[in-house]
């Protein structure tokens, strides 16, 4: 692989970049719309020498998934949804563990069974979890098939370098559209696991990985020292991307796929002289709260616009502390915003003058 | 400059890979493109479309309300995208299918009967590339140069026996409107 464009649906390009990033062993079972994910591998890592196991469950996957990052492997699972439910007892875990996991999840409506058609509302799910305890993730949230390729390969980089879970959020548009995309060559550095990896005691003393302390003391220390790796974390790879914010006095605020249209409606904004910016949340954990805020203290307003109830809306209106008003443009799943919409939402939103609004559409 | 289009067909029809052959000459072309195709039960019910949007620029939204240009092989598409498509748009028809009708006075009607053509070429199974050929002629937005090299691309090696028929077919369609 080179830097040659090919057109790429986002399901392959993901599993391409794994296998580029050294993806050694995939657990997963099939379910729409990331399918494709695990067909490419099941017919590619077999050629390579690496692992596939085709698991009779995303339950008995993650758990795969699970005694395979023990070892110090690179490995991946992908799933949707109502599927990626299935394994957050077995996150919770992975976290307490501190084990390289990386989950793609590719999105579709919930919630239940849902259905396949594309969405967001696996923004909680992913950010906050639905295991027990106390325990953060790393989120990378792709919007264009190039970015798939890109964060699935820093994915792999920071599920070792701070030994904590990463998913990869990105949502069935992404999963089944194709784009030009170029896989480059991986650019992150090999992480060395040695020390913590359970490779086999031979010639060596044992090692054990717990996912809890044996007493109270330790294991208060334990979460502390969860939580105090996960502030390094916020201070080193909190990532987020501007759109002419300097002038702005709503920005459009989205993260995934919706990035795309938030753009798009900025520019038709502009057009009819209304100084609209963009901001966008490329790690959705770490959340970029420091910068958001320092928006809101130069009087900015947001309107977060999103595929789900206001999932993100939450968290904004929490970075902006009350500086200044926080809107909600929404639809719960299904046809992802249109231009056109959210143009007149935001017009809409700038008739009231009063404050915050909410139109979910 | 965006524009945008719609593929429809009956499932087997090939409008999906029509599609993909339309998106990588775009790519050939040098231009910013995006495929997205129906994967719900849209496609469980037997017809299938997808959606490819060309620009100069980086493509923000696909999944788009309205079409500049619909491509359409069967009657049950047209019905359904012929009130999708723009103001002064295009529809673009598989006559062998599809009945002659005009619903609507603001848009371009062009009608070909693309199934034939392909069976007097030697096979139904390239009515899409005929209608690939007769789009390249009627939107003047993608020439059949790259889109005989996208064909070429998208057979590959596994398929490549099938690639004379293909342009063959895509010729053909290309003179369908002469």
């Amino acid at each position: 692989m080179d830097d040659k464009k090919v057109l790429i649906k986002g399901n392959y390009a993901i599993a391409q970049a794994s296998i580029n990033a050294g993806c050694q062993c995939y657990f997963g079972y099939p379910i729409t719309p990331q399918t494709e994910i695990g067909e490419y591998l099941s017919a590619e890592m077999p050629k390579l020498g690496r692992g596939y196991v085709s698991a009779e469950s995303e339950l008995a996957a993650i758990n795969m998934v699970v005694g395979a990052a023990s070892t110090g492997a690179k490995v991946m699972t992908s799933s949707s949804s109502c599927a990626v439910a299935l394994m957050q007892e077995t996150l919770s875990y992975a976290c307490s563990d501190e084990l390289p996991v990386v989950l793609v999840n590719v999105m579709r409506a919930g919630p239940g069974l849902g259905y396949v058609y594309p969405a967001q509302g696996d923004y909680n799910q992913a950010v906050y979890g639905g295991g027990n305890g106390d325990y953060k993730i790393i989120v990378l949230a792709p919007s264009t098939v190039q970015e798939c390729i890109d964060y699935t390969y820093r994915a792999f980089y920071l599920a070792r370098k701070y030994r904590n879970p990463v998913i990869l959020l990105a949502d069935g548009l992404l999963g089944q559209m194709m784009e030009p995309a170029s896989f480059g060559k991986n650019p992150y550095p090999e992480v060395d696991v040695s020390s913590w990896a359970l490779s086999g005691a031979k010639g060596r003393d044992g090692k054990a990985i717990y996912s809890c302390a044996r007493d109270e003391k330790a294991h208060i220390q334990k979460i502390k020292d969860l939580f105090k790796k996960f502030e390094v974390i916020t201070e080193n790879e909190t990532s987020y991307e501007e759109f002419e914010t300097d002038d702005a006095e709503i920005i459009l605020t989205a993260f995934g796929s919706m990035t795309r249209n938030i753009k798009a409606s900025i520019k038709v904004l502009r057009e009819k002289g209304i100084k609209a910016g963009g901001f966008r949340p490329i790690t959705l954990s770490p959340f970029p709260a420091k910068r958001i805020y320092e928006l809101a203290s130069q009087g900015k307003n947001f309107a977060v616009v999103e595929m789900n109830m206001g999932q993100m809306w939450k968290d904004v209106k929490f970075a902006v502390e009350g500086q200044s008003y926080v809107s909600l443009i929404n639809r719960p799943c299904g046809e992802w915003l249109s231009v056109e919409e959210i143009v007149s939402s935001v017009e809409n939103i700038l008739r009231t003058k009063e404050g915050e609004y909410a139109s979910c559409i | 400059m965006e524009k945008n289009f719609i593929l429809a067909g009956f499932g087997g029809q090939g409008v999906l890979l029509a599609g993909t052959i339309l998106a990588n000459a775009f790519m050939l072309a040098g231009k910013c493109v995006t495929w997205y195709p129906c994967y719900g039960a849209e496609m469980r019910g037997g017809t299938v479309n997808c959606e490819v949007v060309v620009s100069d620029a980086e493509v923000s939204s696909v999944h788009k309300q309205d079409t500049d240009f619909a491509l359409v092989l069967n009657q049950q598409s047209f019905d359904k995208f012929v009130q999708r498509v723009k103001s002064g748009g295009t529809i673009i028809a598989n006559a062998t299918l599809v009945a002659l009708a005009k619903p609507r006075d603001d848009i371009k009607y062009v009608f070909a009967k693309m199934g034939d053509i392909a069976n007097a070429i030697g096979s139904s199974k390239v009515t899409n590339m005929v209608s690939l050929g007769v789009l390249s002629e009627a939107c003047n937005i993608v020439s059949k140069e790259y889109l005989a090299k996208a064909v070429e691309i998208v057979l590959g090696e596994k398929k490549k026996q099938f690639l004379s028929l293909n342009l063959k077919a895509l010729e053909a369609g290309c003179g369908a409107l002469v």
